[in-house]
């Protein structure tokens, strides 16, 4: 279900869940990009070297996916903020999928609260934070 | 009677979760747990009174903290005005010995957190500084637990004979409840609380995928 306003919105929905593409060739590419070039993002065997357990999806790549789940959601939703605690890497090539849902709502500054949580196909939680969103009335 | 012994609110530094919306979130979902603790790092909250929420929710809400030593982070249950002379909470390397010791003396109970974690979790420090003198109780089902780190708590507290107790660990509304820890009594109070901990008649509880 696509949410237009405020008053769409209840307590507890769960947003529509959403894979991101977590591809090692994406990951590389946003990060030569945006200025992060390194092999902990294209090379797996590079980052392994490095101790991680695979090259990563850069953290702002996460964000902007949090961001997009929202906007498949509600289109018109203006995110005031989003705000993430990155516990472990998502690492590139795996499958993961973002889940959301609403834990507050404030009809009077048409504000939405949202969990989100990154979690591989374990179920193990990578990225989590909160996002406040403006809905129109 | 089931008690989520591991929460965090906006109170803690990585909290994103207020205090109402898990209540709301419980008892929207029909979650089966009665109550919960905040567990707030590095603190104890001594400013907070939750007791109207947990009326109206009808939740059992209290207050811990965790503390963070060599040994990795420690849940304390019981705290007291007395105890919180006795070390700064805020220290991150507080000597697991000196909160053992002042939780005994204060009458209330420390237990580490995640034990088996890398780095934060107790298990990941023993090969290196041996077993600690005096814990008998650890988390062993910790509902942010990666890979086996949930199976390296259980399968070292069997060994060791330490009681399991069960938390969600959660910093979001939406991960509170993951896990648990059932009791036999009624538990109403921190004093409650801390007795049922002291009579080892507890068990923890995933509730992860129900």
């Amino acid at each position: 279900m696509v949410v237009a306003k405020i008053s769409d919105v209840e307590f507890g929905v769960d947003l529509p869940t959403f894979e991101p593409d977590t591809s090692l060739a994406t990951a590389g590419k946003f990060a030569t990009l945006v200025g992060w070039g390194g092999a902990r993002f294209t090379d797996h065997e590079a980052a392994r070297k490095e101790g991680l357990p695979g090259a990563m999806v850069p953290g702002i790549l996460s964000q902007g996916y949090l961001v997009a789940m929202i906007h498949n959601w509600a289109p018109d939703a203006e995110v005031r903020s989003i705000d993430t605690v990155f516990r472990a890497p998502v690492i590139a090539d795996e499958k993961h999928s973002i889940s959301g849902v609403v834990t507050d709502i404030d009809e009077d500054e048409r504000r939405v609260e949202i969990d989100l949580t990154v979690s591989n196909e374990k179920g193990e939680t990578r990225v989590f934070g909160t996002a406040v969103i403006e809905l129109p009335a | 009677m089931l008690l989520d012994l591991h929460t965090h609110s906006i109170k803690s530094d990585d909290g994103r979760a207020k205090v109402e919306n898990y209540c709301q979130w419980i008892k929207s979902k029909n979650l089966p747990i009665d109550g919960f603790v905040l567990t707030e790092h590095r603190q104890f909250d001594n400013e907070s009174d939750y007791s109207a929420l947990g009326e109206k929710y009808g939740l059992v809400i209290l207050k811990g903290s965790e503390v963070e030593t060599e040994y990795g982070h420690i849940l304390v249950y019981g705290v007291t005005p007395a105890l919180q002379e006795e070390f700064d909470f805020a220290n991150i390397r507080i000597p697991l010995q000196t909160v053992l010791a002042a939780c005994e003396k204060h009458g209330a109970v420390a237990a580490p957190a995640h034990p088996g974690r890398p780095r934060v979790g107790m298990f990941a420090h023993t090969d290196e500084l041996g077993i600690p003198e005096g814990v008998g109780i650890v988390e062993v089902y910790n509902g942010g637990s990666r890979d086996q780190e949930d199976q390296i708590a259980q399968e070292n507290a069997a060994s060791l004979g330490y009681r399991g107790i069960g938390g969600s660990d959660s910093h979001i509304v939406s991960h509170v409840g993951r896990c648990a820890t059932r009791f036999e009594q009624d538990i109403q109070s921190i004093d409650d609380l801390v007795a049922a901990l002291k009579s080892g008649e507890f068990e923890a509880v995933s509730l992860k995928n129900d």
